[in-house]
């Protein structure tokens, strides 16, 4: 009879990711290159405040932007107009971006010259939140339209944002979206999340989130 | 469906298992899925024919176990499996609830010869 061998392991499933997310936030201190991991849901604005964040920072630090997609390249060319560094990082078919994915990435960004590299994660609320990119800081984007019930139908990706930003405040009055009821929502399931309300479009909000970013590219370079 | 990029990651961690412990093949997987940690044990065993394909892990077998989502209301105290619950306290209603287990998938063990 055949002798069988029972290894406790107790790992989580994404052990591996989470240890090559540990060792690109170590490279990343060593070299003063802050990551900002940027998640939402498909149509939510990403693209657009993404705009109005390279405007608000472009005078005063460099910034590198990686654009995650299953596919295409429309939001690279939109997002060079605004004078950042980009590449567009194609997933091929996979909804989400891990550690290795990311560290491919920022090679081909080459972030030798570059304070600030913001992934422009894929637009999916799920599978993103489950993986680690090594980011500094993870960001999301919830925006009016999709309902302020939403952190209690996708609890992991509230949990792991260090910010929310609620876009497309502009259209509060026409749906029934209440910004207190959501706040609420989102703090149940992160005491620690700071949020802030902006209108990308018109530019609203737009200095607090530019100065909240700036105080973490600092202390991160300090 | 987030199910086959989660194996593919977890296959990525069991290699770096075997490779330290000097193990080629592995006959069977045990993994527990926590109920909170939105992964389906459905959706997982259909995927797992197609994510150990060409790997060394094509023919294991592979167990789940499913672990009670267990919270506790942070305004009554109250513990009770959130799921049955429908997310909500069935003391007082409340929906500000502390997880304390079954929000992870875990590579419990790895049987082999």
């Amino acid at each position: 009879m055949e002798e069988f061998k029972v290894l406790e392991i107790k790992q989580s499933v994404f052990a591996d990711n989470d240890r090559q997310a540990d060792e690109m936030r170590r490279e990343l201190k060593k070299k003063k290159v802050f990551l900002l991991n940027l998640m939402s849901s498909p149509g939510s604005g990403k693209t657009t405040t993404l705009s109005r964040t390279i405007e608000a920072l472009r005078d005063e630090m460099k910034i590198g932007v990686m654009e995650a997609d299953i596919d295409s390249d429309v939001d690279a060319r939109e997002i060079e107009k605004f004078g950042a560094k980009v590449i567009q990082l194609h997933t091929g078919g996979m909804c989400h971006l891990d550690a290795e994915m990311t560290r491919q990435g920022l090679e081909g960004l080459d972030t030798q010259d570059v304070d600030l590299a913001i992934l422009e994660n894929v637009g999916n609320l799920v599978c993103p939140a489950e993986f680690d990119t090594g980011a500094v800081k993870n960001a999301m984007i919830l925006s009016v339209p999709e309902g302020d019930d939403k952190p209690l139908k996708y609890p992991l990706i509230f949990q792991v944002c260090d910010v929310v930003l609620i876009n497309k405040i502009d259209v509060l009055p026409y749906f029934d979206f209440d910004m207190e009821e959501c706040r609420k929502n989102i703090l149940i399931r992160n005491p620690k999340a700071k949020i802030i309300p902006i209108c990308a479009k018109t530019g609203e909000g737009i200095e607090e989130w530019a100065d909240w970013l700036r105080g973490q590219v600092k202390e991160w370079k300090s | 469906m987030h199910e086959l990029g989660i194996l593919n990651s977890m296959i990525h961690t069991i290699q770096n298992v075997v490779n330290e412990q000097g193990i080629t093949e592995v006959d069977k997987l045990v993994i527990e899925i926590g109920e909170l940690s939105g992964i389906v044990p459905h959706y997982i065993e259909e995927c797992w024919p197609a994510a150990r394909y060409k790997t060394f892990m094509e023919n294991t077998e592979l167990e789940l176990i499913v672990i009670p989502g267990m919270v506790k209301c942070r305004d009554c105290g109250e513990v009770f499996n959130a799921v049955s619950a429908d997310l909500s306290c069935p003391k007082c209603g409340s929906r500000n609830m502390e997880i304390l287990e079954g929000n992870d998938m875990i590579i419990k063990e790895i049987i082999c010869k």
